[in-house]
């Protein structure tokens, strides 16, 4: 009697409360061996008066809870598909930006820049940029993470210090990394001579070899927040059990980490590298603070936010002339659809190798 | 009983409230932006002025830093959340502005009759009259620092030749030569404007935009070719100095010379109260004449959408007037009003006389030669740095001029 024993959990998919045809999940004291049978006489006659509302039918208590999801998923829809679908749309014709000449030329903008190089040598410089910043979290940022996992004293401090960077804006601090390596009056060259290192002070953001390892550089000291942050919460979900049972068993600390504790990781590694990817690709406030919208010096340091920008707008604001608004949607197009493929096959391969606790 | 009465005492309050704005809807409030921070208190003198002279009409000021400028301007209008005044580049920006129906045509609306001839060219189209010139215009040639060259017995250079023999006298005394921040292009785009005008001179420049001339001409070249010779005066780390960093850099007298336009002094004296600055027209290349260019500290143009179209006319008519215009060329730039003249700023004076020798309108006025500064820009750093021959950067430019455009 009773399917109360076959009744599945009380999931959060099943939000309405029962009818007065099914017993609902006895959660009362004493009665969880018996699970549905014992409170079956009692509840039905009170649930049979209660229960007469919208609420009432199976198609609701399937799909009511997105009725709450409604809201968020509207603004979604307004502010993000419906403006990327226009910019579809928009990456079609000529305009310019200014004005109101469309002339429908399909997909002659991206003809034009699949086949045009400063897209590839920005390309280039986000791979590069990605590679870097990528190694820098997976090592700095991980081992940082370990050192804070052990819960050394001011933990809390430390870990407000790191992510600081993070929240301050980077438009902000961009602008003071400039003023501290700028050769004229800043304080980089300065130190780098008082303790004996003259030899390595120059113009750093106009060297031709120095400027992207300088802007990797502060990119890296903006990001590296996140890393502690993900690897922290990952190694805080690692029973001890298990790295007590390894240390039982006789393994080394490195070896307990290389073979218990770093596989379990792979769910923070997985999610760091896909944000680090979509991060990098999409990079463009620490390159424009720091060396311009035309990614001085001589390109060296341009990416595919740069050229967006600079293609969309024009440069130096003078000439409004050279805005090409629908090209620049066309590049805009082509990055999105690149990164969203890449993005899934990261996802999917990373995800293989992930272990379960 | 009692809520009934206090029911209708607060509804009577709301509608009190709601009475009150209508009261002050008698002032009306214009938005203007305009794209030089650095001017702003000088600005808002003259808008003080303006608002005691006409109670009811509240102009409120925005400043918008330069580069960020065209980008937000042109976003708004296409959002159509642009301000009641519209601060255009003329030219092409003025074309596309009119052609989407964005500004209000003033042809006989507005009293020109104090504008230059130049300032008047700036802002008409096919003969109606879009936008007016009212906060002056800029000429640009070289600055310098009088103290500095009298106490180490130099002169201006004249020539481009006297320019690159002083550069390493210069450098000896532990100075930079020349000022010249080119991250995002813009100076490099004037130093060619004004080296290529030098050896052009107005009636070249409406050759190359007519297709008779080319800017790879032998003798045009040598504009490339100075640019390039140019480089190494330069302060350390131009390529990668921000504009603004520059120009305060001059001001503290960190350099000897700055390509500079009569807008930036404002700046410089604001940096630096005691700067003490001449002017000269940018050194002669062979075969040309020292140069200057001028152009508009963009035109104003009314918004189509403007609810206070007759505030907006008031507004410019009287900024048309000589008073403003001589708050201006005291304060802030040159003019386009004919009737005034810098009073009192000897750096000011000097600036009208070199423009007495050669002067040529700014490129990106013209559409047909509107692209040569982007190119300019984009494409210098390369030059700098020996990745483009001269012969290369001057192709590069010339492919961008269109004889067609409009």
């Amino acid at each position: 009697m009773g399917g109360g024993a076959r009744r599945p959990l009380f999931f959060v998919t099943n939000l309405a409360p029962a009818t007065s045809e099914e017993t609902r999940p006895s959660v009362r004291p004493g009665s969880l061996a018996i699970a549905g049978k014992g409170g079956e006489g009692r509840a039905p006659r009170r649930a049979a008066s209660r229960r007469r509302n919208a609420f009432s039918s199976s198609f609701a208590r399937r799909y009511g809870h997105l009725l709450f999801a409604a809201p968020a998923l509207l603004v979604f829809l307004s502010f993000i598909v419906y403006p990327t679908l226009e910019a579809f749309y928009l990456s079609l014709f000529d305009w310019k930006g200014v004005g109101k000449n469309f002339n429908f030329i399909g997909l002659g903008n991206f003809q034009t820049a699949l086949s045009s190089w400063p897209l590839y040598r920005a390309a280039l410089n986000n791979l590069v940029f990605f590679v870097v910043i990528l190694a820098f979290q997976h090592t700095v940022g991980l081992l940082i993470a370990v050192q804070l996992n052990a819960r050394p004293r001011f933990m809390q401090v430390y870990r407000t210090i790191l992510f600081l960077p993070v929240v301050l804006s980077l438009i902000a601090t961009g602008f003071i990394w400039t003023l501290i390596l700028s050769p004229n009056i800043g304080l980089l060259n300065p130190a780098l001579r008082a303790v004996g290192l003259g030899f390595l002070a120059r113009s750093w953001l106009s060297d031709t070899t120095f400027a992207l390892p300088v802007v990797i550089l502060v990119q890296a000291w903006n990001v590296l927040g996140w890393a502690v942050i993900i690897y922290l919460a990952g190694l805080q979900n690692i029973p001890e059990e298990l790295a007590q049972a390894a240390e039982i068993d006789g393994a080394t600390k490195w070896q307990t980490f290389r073979r218990v504790t770093f596989p379990l990781l792979s769910p923070s590694f997985t999610s760091l590298t896909v944000l680090t990817f979509i991060q990098i690709f999409r990079v463009f406030d620490v390159v424009y603070v720091l060396t311009g919208p035309v990614g001085a010096p001589a390109g060296r340091t341009d990416v595919l936010g740069t050229l967006v920008y600079r293609t969309a707008f024009g440069v130096g604001g003078l000439s409004a002339n050279d805005a090409r608004m629908s090209y620049a949607i066309a590049i805009s197009v082509i990055i999105f659809i690149v990164m969203a493929a890449v993005s899934a096959a990261l996802i999917w391969l990373l995800r293989r190798r992930e272990v379960e606790a | 009983m009692r809520s009934g009465f206090s029911k209708s005492a607060l509804v009577g309050a709301c509608l009190a409230c709601l009475a009150w704005p209508a009261q002050a809807a008698d002032q009306v409030t214009l938005t203007f932006w305009h794209n030089h921070p650095e001017w702003k208190e000088r600005v808002q003198k003259i808008l003080d002025k303006f608002e005691a002279a006409n109670p009811g009409i509240h102009i409120q000021l925005e400043e918008i830093p330069g580069p960020d400028y065209s980008p937000k301007m042109n976003t708004a209008l296409a959002a159509g959340e642009a301000p009641d005044i519209i601060e255009l580049r003329p030219g092409p920006e003025v074309r596309a502005a009119e052609e989407a129906g964005y500004i209000v045509e003033l042809t006989g609306k507005v009293d020109t009759s104090n504008v230059t001839k130049s300032g008047l060219d700036a802002a008409q189209i096919d003969g109606k009259l879009w936008a007016v010139p009212m906060l002056g215009e800029y000429t640009v040639g070289l600055y310098y620092h009088k103290d500095v060259f009298a106490q180490n017995g130099w002169t201006p250079p004249k020539t481009a030749d006297e320019l690159l023999k002083l550069c390493p006298v210069i450098k000896a005394k532990g100075i930079a030569p020349m000022i010249a921040p080119s991250q995002d292009g813009v100076i490099p785009s004037f130093l060619y404007a004004l080296a290529a005008s030098s050896i052009l001179g107005a009636d070249g420049l409406a050759a190359v935009r007519r297709g008779e001339r080319k800017l790879t001409d032998p003798d045009v070249l040598k504009a490339s070719k100075f640019l390039q010779d140019l480089y190494p005066c330069f302060e350390d780390g131009a390529i990668g100095t921000a504009y603004v960093e520059g120009k305060a850099l001059f001001a503290l007298g960190k350099g000897a010379m700055m390509e500079g336009g009569s807008a930036d002094y404002a700046g410089f004296t604001t940096t630096n109260p005691k700067v003490n600055l001449g002017v000269v027209p940018f050194p002669a290349l062979e075969g040309g004449k020292g140069s200057t260019v001028t152009g508009m500290e963009g035109v104003f143009a009314i918004n189509s959408q403007t609810k206070g179209k007759d505030a907006a006319l008031k507004f410019l008519n009287w900024m048309l007037g000589n008073e403003p215009a001589q708050m201006v060329v005291d304060t802030i730039t040159l003019s386009t009003n004919k009737n005034v003249t810098p009073s009192n700023n000897e750096t000011m004076k000097e600036m009208v006389e070199a423009s007495k020798v050669n002067d040529v309108r700014v490129w990106y006025e013209y559409p047909e030669v509107g692209s040569v500064f982007t190119v300019a820009g984009n494409n210098a750093q390369a030059l700098f740095l020996k990745e483009m021959t001269p012969e290369q950067f001057a192709a590069a430019l010339q492919a961008s001029v269109d004889p067609k455009a409009k």
